[in-house]
């Protein structure tokens, strides 16, 4: 069951945790070697060595990231001053003003709109799943949870394009390009991640604090309420931050969407650009500084995008040793 | 079981192998004087690919690529050397003008401004337009039309056609920084169409019945107006070379040129052959 | 007593009312795709090439080069997250280097597809002079598949029991035989599974491909070749909007090839399941 998830992060503790136990292993066969032949031992030893290696190929490509896109957008930060460029709030490239304030704004409040609209969804159906579903009707909903999260974003933005967009527009009086649009597709989007890893997280609690609650006679809900959401808090708040880093990340579908102009939006139905969108957009043509300052756009969201990881991971920690 | 951890290695190591063999087999170098690299305009993209295809058959084992991303990313491929013709909707910048590029315009086209079917407005005025995509008119009814707001759709920077409407009706001012921007020419169609109070400008090539393109000044927009001047917002779809064009290059501009495209082409795809124009 | 139950049964309704939702937009969201584009679907959409100013025809040129990148990045990919997994499951000790790897990983694993897609361009089409290619958009897929596979490849070399491993090393095999012969193939299922899974994942890639392999409609032979993948296609035919009919079945296609991805992994799975009791 494991092996389905698709996005599988929380995991990586509970393998450090797992790792630990198996750690006799590790430690067993080397030395043995030497007894056998100094040939094998080697043999053995560089085989080692080459699997160390291809684990760091995941260090080796996080490195080349920040080689590649942070060298190619440095220029702009030597230029512009990087606190100028991150609080600017004028970007006209073609006019020399680079401030990447307003998209990273905008780039937080549609990621908030979907964390309002997904959450909810995402946290019903992963309680759904773990404590009130029977395993036929489990059979239905959990691989409808898993298909969603292979349509790819395109398609997303599509249908919110084609589908949603005109019956919003005819509600709002609007062009239907704006916060809501897009924080309504987004939320689609993040909901598999969301409820994935919460459900992992909430089925992976002992039976026994559940047979404990119904013995004391709490009903179904105030035990979910009470006491399994609040056991599985870390599992959850885990699963939130890895749907913001989706939501912030995403960019097909919001460039299609989102009415990207570069403003802050004063209502939800007005269009707004955010950070993801503005590289899509402006790549295909620039040059110069202005393609410079894409790279550097790229660079600050590589670098939200890795502080989640980080805040995740130290989450996990505190976690981990609370218990 | 004992085995098959190897045999899956073995395949592995086969496919590896082949893939190594393809590489090693086929060189980048070889391929200049029959490969041409046509990339640009989203607009004369169609064309382009149509004409290609024909070309290509015309000529077996030549190979013509075609992709559009925007004039101005055209404009910058052909003079950096990494496309051979570079493709666009909008004249060159006074900032490009140094750049060593040979204009071959190839068609003239129209700039249609759309509005929904259902908008009982007709027509405006060039000034009408200006002061409406600059921000300054923001409601139907300063135009004549119901009391709504108006949905303002723009075209990205990358666009040519975003560029020529900026010269041809906004002279240069800057667009109202609230617009929608939408990247293609199909996503402003299926905006305007869907909303009552949008409008938008593309090519009058792209303009379906789902749509309404308005009189400007009181002329209608069509091939015919735009071929005798008539109607005020036209422009010319430009082939871009480096240097005047040669080898490949040159004979597939001219086959782009020649009546068979001109006329079936590039009038199918809503545009106005070069040799239409009155002037 | 009574606002117990009553809040009980609320909150029950709006779990099934989450749940039934998220069913109900995938619902729709495959229902709606299946009806506007199954008229497109034909043999003659998938083996011929767009034609004319409208992009009729069909879209094999896209279909090869989504196969053609895929199965590159899937060569690319599965040596080097295989050992990797190799090494944390079987050699790794916990300390410093394990936990860089597991945060390089769950790095790679987030970063959005358009920073990858920058990151290809930059090193792969320009730096490394392979131009828009299928290799440089394998390459840079490959990187954001390395995560999931390594992830899933280390949960199924865990789940192999330990007795199997102490048999073979009480054999007197070394610890590479032992996973060579044993581990790996007794977890081989699940690697598979993982490997399919990061593979429908990439499938479903744009912003990526755009920037490494281009545009142009192209029947890549050579890893050398551009090309422009289905998603891409969708792309730019539903911004361009010149042929939405084709858009739709460009759309189911790719829908189907993910969602066959999907079955085949969920039944990889329950074979193997079954097969071990």
């Amino acid at each position: 069951m494991s092996a389905e998830r698709k996005t599988p992060q929380a995991a990586g503790d509970t393998q450090d945790r797992a790792a630990a136990a198996s750690e006799p292993d590790a430690a067993r066969d080397p030395g043995d070697l030497r007894l056998i032949s100094r040939a094998t031992y080697l043999k053995e030893k560089a085989l080692q060595n080459l699997f160390l290696a291809c684990a760091f190929v995941a260090v080796a490509g996080v490195l080349l990231i920040f080689l590649f896109v942070g060298l190619r957008g440095w220029p702009i930060f030597a230029k512009v001053g990087l606190w100028r460029f991150l609080t600017g709030t004028r970007w006209l490239p073609s006019q020399g003003f680079f401030g990447v304030a307003t998209m990273i704004a905008n780039s937080f409040l549609v990621m908030l709109g979907a964390l309002v609209f997904g959450t909810p969804l995402a946290l019903g159906t992963a309680v759904f799943l773990s404590e009130v579903a029977s395993p036929r009707v489990r059979a239905v909903v959990r691989p409808a949870v898993e298909l969603l999260a292979g349509i790819p974003s395109v398609i997303y933005g599509f249908f919110g394009l084609i589908v949603l967009r005109p019956f919003i527009a005819a509600w709002s009086n609007s062009l239907g390009l704006g916060l809501l649009t897009v924080s309504l597709v987004l939320a689609v989007m993040i909901v598999p991640t969301i409820a994935a890893i919460s459900e992992d997280a909430m089925r992976s609690l002992s039976p026994g604090i559940r047979e404990a609650s119904y013995a004391m006679g709490a009903t179904t809900w105030q035990t979910i309420w009470r006491v399994l959401l609040p056991a599985a808090k870390i599992g959850i708040i885990d699963a939130v931050i890895l749907g913001m880093g989706r939501a912030i990340g995403e960019t097909m579908a919001v460039v299609m969407v989102a009415g990207n102009a570069p403003v802050v939006p004063h209502s939800l139905f007005q269009p707004l650009l955010t950070v993801t969108a503005a590289i899509v957009m402006d790549m295909s043509y620039a040059s110069g500084d202005h393609r410079t300052a894409l790279f550097g756009l790229a660079i600050i969201l590589f670098v939200i995008s890795m502080s989640f990881v980080a805040a995740l991971r130290l989450l996990s920690r505190i976690g981990g040793g609370e218990e | 079981m004992r085995d098959r951890g190897s045999v899956f290695r073995r395949l592995l190591a086969a496919l590896a192998a082949l893939a190594v063999l393809a590489t090693a087999g086929c060189s980048r170098g070889d391929a200049s004087a029959t490969r041409l690299a046509v990339t640009g305009s989203t607009t004369i993209l169609p064309i382009a690919e149509v004409s290609a295809e024909m070309f290509q058959k015309a000529h077996p084992g030549t190979r013509v690529l075609v992709s559009g991303v925007g004039s101005s990313a055209g404009i910058e491929s052909v003079s950096q050397g990494s496309a051979d013709i570079g493709t666009s909707s909008r004249d060159l910048k006074p900032a490009e003008a140094g750049l060593g590029l040979v204009d071959t315009p190839i068609a003239y086209d129209a700039i249609a401004v759309i509005v929904n079917p259902g908008n009982p407005v007709r027509g405006l005025t060039t000034e009408q337009i200006r002061d409406i995509f600059e921000g300054r008119i923001t409601n139907w009814k300063q135009v004549g039309g119901l009391d709504m707001p108006m949905g303002l759709v723009n075209r990205d920077e990358a666009s040519g056609t975003r560029e020529a409407f900026s010269n041809l009706v906004l002279k240069g001012k800057p667009f109202d920084p609230q617009a929608a921007v939408l990247p293609g020419t199909g996503q402003v169609r299926s905006v305007v169409a869907g909303t009552r109070s949008a409008i938008g400008y593309i090519s009058y090539g792209f303009v379906t019945s789902e749509v309404r393109a308005l009189a400007v000044d009181g002329v209608e927009p069509s091939p015919a107006t735009t071929a005798d001047g008539k109607y005020p917002i036209g422009r010319v779809l430009h082939f871009l070379t480096k240097g005047a064009p040669t080898g490949l290059a040159k004979e597939y501009i001219d086959f782009v040129l020649s009546p068979a495209i001109q006329t079936k082409v590039i009038a199918d795809a809503g545009f106005i052959g070069i040799a239409g124009k009155a002037r | 007593m009574d606002t117990k139950r009553v809040t009980n049964a609320l909150a029950l309704g709006f779990l099934w009312v989450a749940a039934g939702s998220t069913v109900l937009i995938l619902g729709t969201l495959i229902g709606y795709v299946f009806i506007k584009g199954v008229g497109s679907l034909s043999l003659s959409f998938i083996f011929t090439a767009p034609q004319g100013v409208k992009a009729e025809g069909g879209i094999w040129p896209t279909i090869v080069a989504t196969v053609y990148v895929t199965t590159l990045a899937m060569l690319i990919v599965t040596p080097v997250a295989v050992l990797a997994a190799v090494y944390l499951a079987e050699y790794a000790v916990q300390g410093r280097a394990v936990r860089l790897i597991r945060f390089a990983a769950d790095t790679l694993a987030s970063v959005p597809s358009i920073v990858m897609g920058l990151f290809g361009f930059a090193l792969f089409v320009e730096a490394m002079h392979f131009g828009f290619s299928m290799l440089s958009a394998a390459l840079a897929l490959s990187f954001l598949m390395l995560p999931i596979v390594m992830r899933t490849t280390e949960e199924a070399i865990r789940a192999v029991p330990k007795y199997i491993r102490w048999g073979s090393y009480g054999l007197g095999a070394t610890k590479w035989q032992t996973v060579r012969r044993t581990v790996l193939p007794a977890a081989m299922p699940r690697i598979i599974t993982g490997i399919i899974l990061a593979t429908g994942r990439a499938v479903g890639e744009t912003a990526v491909v755009i920037y490494t392999m281009g545009t142009s409609i192209n029947l890549p032979l050579s890893p050398l070749d551009t090309g422009r993948s289905m998603t891409t296609h969708l792309y730019i035919l539903a911004t361009e909007g010149i042929n939405l009919p084709t858009a739709y079945g460009t759309a189911l296609l790719l829908m189907i090839m993910i969602l066959s991805f999907n079955l085949i992994a969920r039944y990889i799975v329950r074979r193997n399941r079954r097969m071990q009791g």
